[in-house]
């Protein structure tokens, strides 16, 4: 069995937002500008989450960049009531774009707030939309669904494609989403966690890994591993 | 058809025989609320719900706001009148239908608000082509539909002799569409027996089906892991919560039906005093859930930082003047004005109602918002403010209920004429029984059996 | 061993590998090939390599490239700066290729100067109007009065534009350096003799304390710094320790082990109080110092004069009490930083780009300070220590032939006043143009062209040079983009975007060995623009006569192609790889003969002698040759006399707006977010701004919650923020990270004109920054002034 997580190494993050980026561009992800971003609006597939704490001069910052945790027991799949949004057989949480009716009953059930609406048509103004990303799992998405990252489904697929053509096994490295390819700190992995020889189940054994929300019982597949 | 005696039915045919011009202005005024929800619902369908304050992470708001509370009310009509049924209440009589129809008319309003709500309208039917057994949304789907129908055949049933009564009396188009709705009606001891035995399943039927709603409803949010939703008590705290609300709604709609129709004579100070004490009761139920809700979640304070948040929201926040002018004039005011026979008087009910309705939108308010604007992660907290698309949709959601209400109680009589007249029957036989028991002390019982008639 | 081979046995091993002695810098951190997007090549897909330019950085990228459209950029793995990776401002380039608010053709200003009336023209009466005007400034013999204002030139746009100035008789080849990078560059040259940014080896150093640059969002080559990063904190067995020396908290303070919150413009005195502490310690070089430097000790002079050395001064001058009082770091945190520094070794004291030295008019002297710390540590051009950037080989440029009218203008004094007595080291100075023109002082431009530049924006009191402009016969400007400078333009003559367009591309000083970049056109152009460095040789050869004469070549890809054709790889083999790099670092040592290439190279009035100087024999002789007295050192606001100009030490600064009425500073900086100021019309960049703040979108002021408390100001509130040149509103945010004195602002926002996104949003800062320039480096100063806030 495959089970594709991700780790990402606070330790080496340095909170650039590359990921953000380049997830936006990898994924046609459309900005929301200026009136839309100060309504909560904007969407992150991939959002870098601050908490600065503290009195000067005592103050800390943290960030956690926040993919998708594509939850083990994803509790956005559970309400879902057409299915359209799934656990695939890798594990990914994927999302069928033609299904869902825009209840945003996942976006209410998601604890770690990673499913963004579509509250307009998304805005590619000309030219701009001549760049987005052609491959047939990331179409520009309608209006009035929701979408959430997917682990660049589009890039596993290539692997796989190529792997086949190569008439080879998929090796440990040769998916990078856009997110782990771009880190300017090389702060993140992705792999199979059902590999024991991945990298990312050798990072998940540190004493430095651990989850977000746990507690909650959701299982998520991206594992952090602490500063320090 | 036999003669009805004692009662006059001819004063309950009135408002369906004559339609004066106060039906026709209200009726061009309600459609003309509908007509600019439909234009806002269409400018909304065209742009996107962007046009909406929803955002994130408050998803939801008005119309899911609005859902909740008309599911809540629907359990007005038909649970009331099944307990009141099953519990041969006799001064159930005149309200039964009153109530019944307020069922029957919010369920689908409250699913229209759901149409509202959702990004897709065009794709609703993948919930019946690619329905997901495992989704809250599902099972609400399912019991909401069966509410429905149940409700309808329970509003139904006790109609047709009534009908037959308009068919007989009515002349003119509506004749053909009573001969029809009548079902052949001819009152025959048969019939009735079987109408009887009909209305007594459904009685029993719709009771679990109704609880069942509002759990459901209820589930939506306590299903997930959210803070202020992830409760146990929140199935019984909603079903409570709906009747509460149901029970108020339904007085109103009696206030209303007197005071248009000239209903004094059936529609008495007496049952406005029961229903407000059934409403007194409630409210006691309300405010001891409500206490148990934020007490279990106060005592964990420390447990979730984003449930301390979320009380502190409540308490002192952004939502603070909302929710103690909500417990205080939601709650408080209504209980003290009904604990006391001289509140429970017509316009001491009306008002204690006025406020629960009104305020039980603003608690659903308070369940739904809040609770999206706080997220485990830190996250900027969220706010919300629906603009001019969801008031439109929310004052043309309460203009569909209200059209639907008032041309039913024009084509329809509003209460059941002939379970009044059975309802005389009975008491004048009882009466008579006892006045042959207790020849001199029949006075009293006399009055008593006019009472339960009337 | 070929290159890649070479690199790839290195991201096998993963460790830092020693070749003859030379010392390869090594970023990976052993972890997994990077493949390009992850698989297969969907059809009809290439990949095409080439350089960003959204900030001087110089990552290697590789676009994706379907059907002619390029969808998607990743960071070229082979590229040394930054294998694979790319920052948010990379991933979001595309957004300017395909920007809506692109010009698409020349235009002519329709109305009057900054009406923003235009009327498209073809480029043939683009060029005849641009020749006619420039043949008949230099047939009237007045060359010098045409001036080029430019950002940044990569590669040969540099030579070219140098070159086209020289052989038409100006002088004036004004370059945005003096509001960014020049005074790190004289303070290397006064102490090092090196006029370069340093290179730092971060990756093998145990010990960086950072003055005032934003190591981890700006400076540096930002992919080159932000990767030693990842490779000190976990690419190795243990964690070197950064402390970052800012008043503001940013990100990059956050994350690092340690924060010194300064007071702005204040990092000399730190600088000499840790010195002053670690040579109390003694736990100084002994031998580097004795050996290999000048003016540590106190020293006498051919003529006998006893002069005062470093160590005099700083013992003298610099004890931690008096240091803390000055900078605020507590007297405590200054002897332990001094015992860290002296003990981690290899100890790196990093020099900004521009932060700390441009917060005053001491800029210069504060550089050659901290970068003294290096010295007194003996840690220069050692593993983990400064090295000495290395640039490829290129042909050299033929000579310019120059006629008699150029040489006349080339005569003439520069318009900035670089070079004159005011501003004797300085190169170029920038934010002075638009006085010294307005005011004919010497005399005033006629014409002005202004290359991948926005002086009116990004130059403090930019409005200043609207004024100028007015008095102009003739500007021309070449940008993509509208811009709050072009609005007065007669004429813009759109330049292809970084994606259109060729170029080749030198990397800033950070890798240390030679790296040449390749910038090519991942796409065809998409509207009617053209390579400024064509239009340039075709205005050239319009010209006639020596200008012509000094370009022969037909249009600037054959210039590339001259210039680097001794690199030793082949056009069509770089147009392949999109870069070539020698991943190699010669370190040398002091008693090596290469030793006298990274100490000592650039000085012109100063020995050779291989010695780092800590008394800057390089600015005394130049002020003795230019006879600098104390009278002049007055006007420059030099207030050291005797031996102390030509040590390093604090000047303080010049607050200017009375501290009573404006009592807190301001401060402006730069976000991993932004592109100087080219990133206000890329909404994908807008969208993510302020990180640290959570702000997007537009301009906030980070504001002390208590001085926000004290002056009733509360989160989200408009606020103005004013100085005694203007004011700017602005949205308030409480942040712990400001110190209670200041107020910090990106630099970003505010534009007048730049496309739908830039335009009207937020505001810039640059209008109520007084124009005050440093004496050595001629650069900016933009922190010591004081602004006032309240509610809007
Ligand atoms: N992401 C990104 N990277 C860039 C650029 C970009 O636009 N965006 N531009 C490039 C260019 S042109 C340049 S010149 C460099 C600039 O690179 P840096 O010099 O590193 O960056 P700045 O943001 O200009 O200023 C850095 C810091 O100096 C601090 N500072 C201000 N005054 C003082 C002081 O008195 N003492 C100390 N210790 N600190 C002070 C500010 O708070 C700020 O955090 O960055 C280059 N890299
Ligand atoms: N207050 C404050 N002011 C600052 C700074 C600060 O930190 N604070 N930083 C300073 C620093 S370090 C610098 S380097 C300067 C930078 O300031 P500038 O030198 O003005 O550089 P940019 O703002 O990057 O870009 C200038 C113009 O280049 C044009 N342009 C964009 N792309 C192209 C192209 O492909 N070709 C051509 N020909 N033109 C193009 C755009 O129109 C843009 O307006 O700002 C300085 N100003
Ligand atoms: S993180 Fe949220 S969206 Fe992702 S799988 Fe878990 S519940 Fe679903
Ligand atoms: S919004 Fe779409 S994906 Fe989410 S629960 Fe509703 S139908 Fe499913
Ligand atoms: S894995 Fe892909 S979709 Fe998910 S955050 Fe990273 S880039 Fe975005
Ligand atoms: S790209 Fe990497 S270093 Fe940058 S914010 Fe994302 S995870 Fe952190
Ligand atoms: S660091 Fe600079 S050159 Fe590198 S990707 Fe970012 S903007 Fe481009
Ligand atoms: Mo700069």
């Amino acid at each position: 069995m495959t089970r594709w997580g991700m780790v990402i190494d606070l330790d080496k993050c340095v909170a650039c937002q590359g990921c953000t980026a380049a997830c936006r561009a990898e994924n046609n992800v459309p900005f929301q500008g200026p009136e839309g971003t100060a309504q909560g609006r904007a969407m992150f597939w991939n959002e870098v989450i601050p908490v600065v704490e503290g009195e000067y001069p005592d103050v800390k910052a943290r960030f956690f960049p926040r993919p998708c945790m594509h939850c083990e027991r994803p509790p956005c799949v559970f309400v879902c009531p057409v299915g359209a949004t799934y656990q695939d057989e890798d594990g990914v949480v994927r999302q069928n774009y033609s299904r869902c009716i825009g209840c945003r009953f996942c976006t209410v059930a998601c604890p770690y707030g990673v499913r963004y609406f579509n509250w307009f048509k998304p805005n590619f103004p000309e030219p701009m939309v001549a760049y987005t990303n052609p491959d047939p799992e990331v179409p520009v998405r309608p209006k009035g669904i929701v979408e959430k990252c997917v682990f660049c489904i589009q890039r596993i697929n290539k692997a796989k494609e190529k792997a086949a053509a190569e008439g080879r096994e998929l090796k440990d490295g040769d998916i990078a989403p856009a997110c782990v390819q771009t880190c300017t700190g090389r702060a993140r992995y992705f792999g199979d966690l059902d590999n024991p020889d991945s990298t990312v189940s050798r990072l998940v054994k540190s004493t430095r890994a651990f989850r977000l929300l746990e507690e909650l019982g959701t299982h998520p597949k991206v594992y952090y591993l602490m500063e320090g | 058809m036999e003669q009805l005696t004692g009662i006059d039915e001819e004063r309950y045919l009135e408002p369906v025989k004559k339609v004066g011009r106060g039906f026709y202005i209200t009726v061009a005024f309600l459609l003309s609320i509908i007509a600019w929800g439909a234009f806002a619902w269409y400018t909304q369908f065209q742009t996107g719900l962007g046009i909406t304050g929803l955002n994130r992470p408050v998803f939801w708001g008005f119309y899911i706001t609005n859902f909740v509370f008309f599911i809540g009310i629907s359990h007005a009509g038909t649970l009331v009148s099944a307990i009141l049924r099953l519990t041969q209440a006799g001064w159930r009589r005149p309200i039964t239908r009153v109530a019944e129809a307020i069922t029957v008319f919010t369920l689908p309003v409250g699913a229209m608000n759901v149409l509202f709500d959702v990004g897709r309208p065009d794709r609703i039917l993948n919930i019946i082509l690619h329905p997901q057994g495992r989704s809250p949304l599902i099972w609400d789907i399912g019991s909401i539909s069966m509410y429905l129908t149940a409700s309808v055949i329970y509003l139904y049933l006790p109609l047709i002799p009534d009908i037959a009564l308009c068919r007989d009396r009515i002349g003119g188009w509506r004749q053909e569409l009573y001969r029809i709705l009548a079902l052949g009606w001819r009152g025959t001891e048969a019939q009735k027996k079987r109408l009887k035995m009909g209305i007594g399943i459904m009685a029993v039927v719709v009771i679990p089906i109704a609880v069942s709603v509002h759990t459901v409803v209820s589930w939506i949010f306590g299903m997930t892991t959210r803070a202020g939703w992830h409760s146990t008590i929140f199935g019984p705290y909603f079903v409570v919560g709906a009747i509460f609300s149901g029970i108020a709604a339904a007085i109103l709609a009696m206030a209303v039906v007197r005071k248009v129709f000239h209903m004094e004579h059936t529609l008495k100070p007496r049952h406005f005093d029961y229903m407000g004490l059934l409403l007194l009761v409630l409210t006691a139920a309300y405010i001891y859930f409500t206490f148990a809700e934020y007490l279990t979640v106060y005592y964990g304070y420390g447990g979730s930082a984003t449930e301390g948040s979320l009380l502190t929201a409540l308490f002192t926040g952004e939502f603070a003047l909302t929710f103690w002018v909500m417990v205080v004039f939601g709650f408080f005011v209504p209980g003290i004005i009904l604990a006391f026979p001289q509140g429970r008087s017509i316009r001491g009910t009306v008002i204690a109602s006025v406020l629960i309705v009104f305020f039980m939108w603003v608690k659903r308010f308070i369940i739904v918002v809040p609770s999206l604007s706080r997220q485990f992660l830190p996250y900027p907290t969220g706010f919300y403010q629906a603009t001019w698309v969801e008031w439109s949709l929310t004052a043309a959601s309460f203009a569909v209920f209200v059209l639907l209400y008032v041309v039913f109680s024009r084509m329809f009589p509003i209460v059941s004429v002939w379970e009044l007249k059975e309802g005389e029957e009975e008491a004048r036989e009882k009466a008579e029984e006892a006045a042959k028991m207790l020849a001199p002390a029949g006075a009293p019982r006399q009055s008593r059996a006019s009472e339960v008639l009337g | 061993m070929n290159r890649r081979t070479f690199l790839k046995a290195l991201g096998a091993t993963g460790v830092t590998a020693t070749v003859a002695g030379q010392f390869v810098i090594n970023r990976s951190t052993g972890e997994a090939g990077a493949p390009h997007a992850a698989g297969v090549v969907r059809k009809g897909e290439t990949w095409v390599p080439t350089v960003c330019y959204q900030c001087p950085g110089g990552c290697g990228i590789l676009a994706r490239v379907v059907e002619g459209k390029a969808v998607k950029l990743e960071g070229n793995p082979q590229h040394p700066i930054n294998e694979r990776r790319l920052c948010p401002k990379g991933q979001s380039a595309l957004q300017i290729l395909y920007n809506p608010d692109r010009l698409q053709h020349p235009l002519r200003r329709a109305g009057a100067r900054g009406e923003g009336r235009w009327q498209e023209i073809t480029w043939e009466e683009a060029m005849a109007e641009v020749i006619s005007r420039l043949k008949t400034i230099r047939d009237q013999g007045e060359p010098h009065t045409v001036a080029i204002m430019h950002g940044r030139l990569r590669g040969e746009m540099e030579g070219l534009i140098h070159r086209f100035l020289e052989a038409y008789g100006s002088p004036n080849d004004i370059s945005s350096a003096s509001l960014g990078r020049q005074t790190a560059k004289v303070a290397h040259l006064l102490t090092q003799g090196i006029e370069d940014l340093m290179a730092y080896d971060l990756e093998n150093a145990n010990y960086l304390l950072s003055f005032g640059g934003s190591l981890l969002e700006a400076g540096g080559p930002p992919m080159r710094v932000v990767g030693a990063y990842g490779q000190i904190r976990r690419g190795r067995p243990n964690r070197a320790k950064i402390v970052t020396v800012d008043p503001r908290f940013s990100i990059t303070a956050a994350k690092s082990d340690e924060w010194v919150p300064i007071v702005p413009g204040t990092d000399a005195a730190l600088a000499l109080g840790l010195a002053n502490a670690i040579i109390q310690m003694g736990a100084y070089d002994k031998d580097f110092v004795a050996n290999y430097t000048f003016g540590f000790e106190d020293w006498t002079d051919e003529g006998g004069q006893k002069h005062k050395g470093f160590k005099t001064l700083v013992l003298e001058e610099y004890p931690a009490k008096k240091v803390s009082e000055i900078t605020g770091v507590p007297v405590a945190n200054i002897s332990r930083l001094a015992a860290e520094f002296a003990t981690n070794k290899p100890a790196l004291a990093i020099n900004p780009d521009r932060g700390a030295l441009h917060a005053s008019l001491g800029g210069s002297y504060t550089g050659a300070a901290i970068h003294s710390l290096n010295a007194l540590v003996g840690n220069l051009d050692r593993p983990g220590g400064v090295m000495v950037q290395r640039y490829p080989l290129c042909v050299p440029w033929p000579d310019t032939q120059m006629d008699e009218t150029a040489r006349k203008g080339l005569r003439q004094p520069r318009i900035d006043g670089a070079g004159s007595k005011r501003f004797p080291l300085a190169n170029s100075i920038y934010q002075t143009v638009a006085r010294n023109s307005w005011e004919g002082n010497p005399y005033p431009l006629r014409a002005l062209l202004l290359y991948y530049t926005n002086p009116v924006f990004s130059s403090p009191q930019g409005q200043e040079f609207v004024a100028a402009f007015q008095k102009m016969d003739f500007i021309v400007d070449f940008s993509p983009f509208f811009s709050d400078s072009n609005q007065y333009a007669d004429l813009i003559l759109p330049d292809h975007t970084f994606f259109e367009r060729y170029e080749n591309d030198l990397p800033p000083a950070g890798t240390g060995y030679p790296v040449v970049g390749l910038r090519q056109p991942v796409v065809e152009p998409l509207y009617n623009t053209r390579h400024t460095g064509d239009v340039l040789l075709q205005v050239a050869q319009g010209l006639g006569g020596g200008v012509a004469g000094s370009f022969p070549w037909k249009n600037f890809v054959e210039i590339l192609q001259f210039r680097l054709s001794k690199l030793g790889v082949s056009w069509e083999e770089l147009r392949k790889t999109g870069v070539w790099a020698k991943p190699l670092y010669p370190f040398t040592s002091p008693t090596d003969s290469r030793w006298h290439s990274v100490v000592g190279t650039d000085r012109r009035y100063a020995p050779k002698d291989g010695r780092f100087d800590f008394y800057m024999r390089e600015l005394k002789g130049l002020f003795e040759k230019k006879g600098i007295t104390e009278a002049d050192l007055a006007g420059m606001n030099i207030s050291a006399r005797g031996d102390l100009v030509y040590l390093p030490h604090y000047e303080a600064p010049h607050r200017t707006g009375d501290a009573t009425e404006y009592p807190l500073l301001l401060n402006t900086y730069k976000l991993m977010t932004h592109a100087e100021g080219k990133g206000g019309n890329v909404p994908g960049l807008q969208e993510m701004l302020g990180l640290h703040v959570g702000v997007k979108w537009q301009t906030w002021a980070e504001i002390n919650p208590q001085t926000a408390h004290k002056l009733g100001i509360k989160e989200g509130d408009m606020v103005w923020v004013e100085s005694p040149q203007g004011r700017i509103k602005v949205r308030a945010k409480l942040y712990a990270g400001a110190r209670p004195d200041m107020v910090n602002i990106p630099f970003e926002q505010g534009h007048a004109a730049g496309g739908r996104w830039a335009q009207s949003r937020g505001a810039n800062p640059n209008t109520i920054i007084p124009s005050v320039t440093e004496a050595l480096a001629g650069s900016a100063a933009f922190t010591s002034f004081g602004v006032k806030v309240y509610r809007a």
